[in-house]
């Protein structure tokens, strides 16, 4: 019996190693004759098309209020196409381990951690870049050899939010009207210097937490990374061609701009004490209701954090500003990084009905449901209005990452992890700055200088320079 | 098949007739309901490990394999400054096992007599067990925050200069490891009740008659019969304390020097996307889990084999001392 045992243990054991070996890799991908993204006509191509989308978001909190509305309007136009929405909290995580299967679903978010060249391995291209990057922002955000694999759901612009109320009390405001009517009060900061003294005078004239730095919940922090690219350098070419390329990119700079400058502005304010008493203490949910409240002077997050703040209480909707980041370039002229929020994508495994269907309700959704006006994002159509939340970065140059060239396509991710510094991806290190504040075991100097080295070997393996 | 044992006096049997006995049957049936249960451990148990185990040999990440680099995943988890310091913050876990144990067994002792409201006791102290750890974790998150509920409890009784639980380096992993000791000190005293349950009751009366008091009757007649337990709680333990991962990363998220062996390693693997190096840990920490077994095994041996050999002149001298 017991040897009986044992052969079957085994026999089992190989027909699972034999057939898990074999079913590596996905289905086959069915033909696609149909026509492209950009050629079709939402409301007029289609109409009877009959087909069940299942829809894959990160934006747990829309699933059954917004997205179900919209799913209403769209299925006015197509009656036959039903489409489900799945929310999921933990997304890009996730969704990466969701796409080793073909039948995931129709239509999802791409999750970043995806490189350029490997999209063509999940996702199907909608139509070519040229046919889309006059007509759309951000279109080559998910763009790859001319060919488009993800649409941008919404556009982000990155600034500091700020409650106009506490701003005025300290004597700042972005009101040009107040600023000629009152000469005590000055416009809003401009250089790290002048932001770190805006900080103070909120400390010093009112009760607010100058600066929240959302800590505990640690993914708020990593926030601080997507101004070291556009805001801080003014270079499109800075994040995904230059930086991985370039050594000691940490470094300070002499005229006051570069990362160095944004980690720094972090890194004094919580030494001069202008943010919350205990770090480890803050709160996510708990801060909305106080920047709405104006207990909150200023928060670092991107534009699409201004309807949330906005939202505990509409009629302090008003008082909720956004501010371009305070680094001023050399010319004097002040520059705001931009880019698209998470893009739409299509399952390369889906069948030719289930394309065009998903494209269909990805085209209807970007030019016909305001959601990026809604959600306060920068517009993805261009020409389109700008939400009232933008209206300080009038006139500011919106700076979008170049893609890097196709040899270079992974360089940036390869660097990044290698460098295991996790700029954009990781939150620690940037908690870092904060616990070696509260803790004294380092300075901002020790942290740049192990980040450059880090990096620097990083470069040396993946970008070597003769 | 064929091996079955068949007893040598019958007449030889055809496959198909073999099949047919008592004894086929028996062993047919075994194998069909066995063979759901081991092909899903196989898919969900074995078949991840031998990948994991594969995958520590590469430099690659979730999607993609860079290239083959031998032991050098190995080597990075000895060397990096990281990995292998990170399970020093393990000997704060495995003395809090210690605590852990010797308190569910004082727990369990005192429960497993007549006490008022016992059974109301037994369920309090094995709740936490059933909440979600990550719960458990956003409870002390908010419990330990300055000015939230630990500060004002102790406000109430006159402290009032306590320390930043979770910032101040010299304290938050001993916190945290209370936080643990919390959570899971219900599964150790249930067990150890059980145990204690199946011990004669008249060990206990003949006890009683020579005069012996509380803790001579524990630690002469509860300790020596359920020691099997409690080695097997000590063993979990131990390898519990090796692969801390939620209290940590719920908690702090590894900040502040509270960064386990699990939370870099899942840093490394998520966020870094350095899955082989990752694996690599993984298997490191096999590797330490099985061999801390192995040794709590033989030191069972041993204590067993004192126990069995003739009471020696040990005891006596030691009694005699007294």
């Amino acid at each position: 019996m017991k040897k009986a045992m044992s052969l079957l243990l085994v026999l089992v054991m190989l027909t699972g190693l034999l057939t898990a070996c074999g079913g590596g890799g996905g289905g086959k991908e069915p033909e696609y004759n149909g026509p492209s993204y950009a050629a079709l006509k939402v409301g007029e191509d289609y109409t009877d098309l009959s087909a069940e989308l299942r829809v894959i978001t990160q934006r747990t909190d829309l699933v059954d209020t917004t997205f179900a509305e919209y799913v209403k309007e769209f299925n006015k136009l197509y009656p036959n196409i039903t489409i489900s929405y799945e929310g999921i909290t933990n997304y890009q995580d996730d969704m990466t381990a969701r796409l080793s299967s073909s039948n995931w679903g129709d239509i999802c978010m791409l999750p970043t951690n995806i490189l350029l060249p490997d999209l063509n391995l999940y996702f199907h291209p909608l139509c070519s870049l040229d046919e889309l990057k006059d007509v759309y922002n951000f279109a080559s955000n998910r763009a790859f050899d001319n060919k488009v694999y993800g649409i941008p759901s919404t556009g982000n612009a990155q600034g500091v939010i700020y409650n106009k109320k506490v701003a005025e009390a300290a004597g700042y405001t972005s009101d040009q009207a107040k600023l000629e009517a009152d000469p005590n009060l000055k416009p809003m900061p401009k250089t790290p210097d002048e932001f770190l003294q805006f900080l103070q005078d909120i400390k010093d004239k009112t009760d607010a937490i100058p600066l929240y730095t959302n800590f505990a919940d640690s993914w708020p922090m990593g926030a601080w990374d997507a101004y070291i690219g556009g805001c801080a350098t003014g270079s499109a070419d800075w994040m995904n061609i230059d930086m991985p390329q370039t050594k000691d990119p940490f470094a300070k700079r002499s005229d006051g701009t570069g990362p160095y400058e944004v980690y720094n502005i972090l890194y004094q304010a919580v030494s001069r004490k202008l943010t919350e008493d205990s770090p480890t203490a803050t709160n996510w949910e708990g801060c909305k209701p106080m920047m709405n409240r104006g207990e909150i002077g200023v928060m670092v997050l991107g534009s699409w954090a201004v309807i949330q703040m906005q939202e505990p209480d509409m009629n302090n909707a008003a008082d909720i500003g956004y501010m371009p980041f305070p680094i001023t370039q050399p010319g004097g002229e002040q520059t705001a990084a931009a880019g698209a929020d998470y893009c739409f994508g299509v399952n390369k495994y889906d069948s030719e009905e289930g394309k065009i269907a998903s494209m269909l309700y990805i085209k209807w959704f970007t030019e016909s449901s305001n959601f990026s006006f809604d959600q306060g994002g920068v517009p993805i159509i261009k020409g389109s209005p700008y939400p009232d939340s933008l209206v300080e970065f009038e006139g500011i140059e919106l700076i979008e990452d170049t893609q890097a060239p196709t040899e270079l396509a992974d360089l940036q991710p390869n660097v990044n992890r290698e460098s295991e510094i996790g700029v954009n991806t990781d939150n620690t290190h940037v908690q870092r700055i904060v616990e070696a504040v509260v803790t004294g075991n380092e300075t901002l100097e020790d942290i740049i200088n192990d980040w450059n080295s880090r990096w620097n070997a990083a470069v040396d393996r993946y970008a070597p320079q003769s | 098949m064929s091996n079955a044992p068949t007893p040598a006096a019958k007449p030889k049997l055809t496959f198909v007739q073999k099949c047919k006995t008592m004894r086929g049957q028996q062993i047919i049936c075994t194998l069909v309901f066995l063979f759901v249960p081991l092909l899903l451990l196989f898919t969900f148990t074995y078949l991840p490990f031998f990948k994991m185990v594969q995958f520590s040999f590469y430099d690659r990440d979730y999607l993609r394999v860079r290239e083959f680099v031998g032991l050098r995943n190995y080597m990075d988890v000895f060397t990096r400054s990281d990995c292998f310091q990170a399970l020093k913050l393990s000997l704060y876990y495995m003395v809090g096992s210690v605590f852990q144990i010797s308190l569910a067994l004082l727990f369990a002792t005192i429960l497993s007599f007549k006490v008022r409201g016992s059974k109301f006791f037994r369920g309090a102290l094995y709740f936490p067990c059933l909440i979600c750890g990550i719960a458990v974790g956003f409870i002390f998150k908010f419990f330990l925050n300055p000015g939230f509920v630990l500060d004002t409890l102790l406000g109430w009784i006159g402290i009032t200069n306590t320390p930043n639980w979770l910032e101040n380096q010299a304290i938050n992993n001993i916190v945290l490891v209370c936080c643990s000791l919390w959570k899971y000190i219900g599964q150790n005293i249930v067990l150890f009740i059980g145990a204690i349950a199946s011990v004669d009751p008249t060990l206990y009366e003949a006890a009683d008659l020579d005069g012996a008091n509380a803790w001579q009757r524990f630690k002469s007649i509860i300790v020596p019969s359920i020691r099997t337990i409690v080695v097997l709680n000590l063993i979990l333990s131990i390898s519990g304390a090796l692969s801390v991962f939620e209290m940590p990363y719920v908690v702090t998220n590894g900040t502040f020097g509270t960064s386990t062996y699990f939370v870099v390693m899942n840093k490394l693997a998520h966020t870094d996307m350095k899955v082989g190096l990752a694996s690599a840990m993984a298997v490191v920490l096999l590797v330490l889990i099985v061999l801390v077994t192995i040794v709590q095994k033989l030191v069972e041996k041993w204590l067993d084999y004192r126990e069995n050999r003739p009471h020696d002149y040990g005891v006596t001298k030691k009694e005699a001392a007294k």
